[in-house]
């Protein structure tokens, strides 16, 4: 489930972590492999994936000794979330349209 | 999956006596939302409402007149965020209205929700990326989306 009240923007406003994102949109990785391809420390890198997973945007498995990360695949959830919490709301909202529009033409005829 | 809302709607009253409920802000006020809307094309307005944190918005939707046909057709952006200035909701309503018998119409179409964390908060935003390189990322995750990817992984893929 990603979670939606943190921040997009400021999770990739760090460019180590877009760069991880980058590496993730190609193949899922284990924070090893992850690491290498960096000049910082691997806590240093292990923190940044702790952001990118904190926001929503990456998923970390375990397998054995390794911990991998991947993009995470509920990315679309937040989406589905929206589209069902307005389509009610579009009704609802319409609904009260029609009520209003109902209202002032008997005050009209009045 | 699903990305656009259409809503349907039948009023027995004339497309001028809709109009007016749309575009009249003390009407739309008292049907829909506090707003201070103008029916002017490239006009910018909000509505507030009860915020949703648990959704990240601070329950303001900011919007901008993009079209105005009268009595027939309405269209303004519709955004919103956790806070000003963070726009995690990017999308657009519009509104057709058109005579049917002696009532009006509606369809209410709302568009432009996009996934991915906003497809990477618009594939990042930022002057420090060279462009060839956000095309490229844009197009691996545009691929990672849609699942027909060569290059990235598909949901529950364990990468090569």
């Amino acid at each position: 489930m990603a979670r939606l009240n943190t921040d997009p923007f400021q999770a990739i406003a760090d460019t180590n972590r877009r760069e991880i994102l980058m590496l993730l949109s190609a193949k899922k990785m284990s924070i090893n492999a992850l690491a290498d391809n960096f000049n910082i420390s691997r806590p240093a890198v292990s923190k940044h994936i702790k952001v990118l997973h904190k926001t929503g945007f990456v998923q970390i498995t375990e397998d054995g000794r390794e911990r991998y990360c991947e993009l995470n695949p509920h990315g679309f959830d937040e989406v589905k979330q929206w589209i069902t919490f307005f389509e009610q709301f579009w009704k609802q909202k319409l609904q009260n349209l029609e009520n209003l529009l109902d209202k002032r033409a008997t005050e009209s005829k009045n | 999956m699903q990305r656009d809302i259409v809503v349907k709607w039948f009023f027995h009253h004339s497309p001028e006596k809709v109009w007016e409920c749309l575009t009249d802000p003390e009407l739309v006020n008292e049907w829909f939302m506090k707003n201070d809307f103008l029916p002017v094309v490239g006009h910018k307005f909000q509505f507030h409402s009860r915020p949703l944190p648990k959704m990240g918005w601070d329950g303001i939707v900011y919007c901008e007149v993009l079209e105005i046909v009268p009595y027939q057709k309405l269209v303004y952006t519709w955004k919103g965020g956790p806070r000003p200035g963070v726009i995690g909701l990017d999308t657009i309503l519009i509104w057709t209205l058109s005579t049917d018998g002696d009532g009006t119409r509606l369809i209410l179409e709302h568009k432009g929700f996009s996934g991915w964390k906003n497809i990477i908060a618009s594939i990042f935003m930022e002057n420090g990326w060279k462009k060839g390189i956000q095309r490229r990322f844009g197009q691996i995750l545009d691929n990672y989306v849609h699942g027909t990817t060569e290059h990235g992984p598909l949901p529950g893929d364990c990468g090569h």
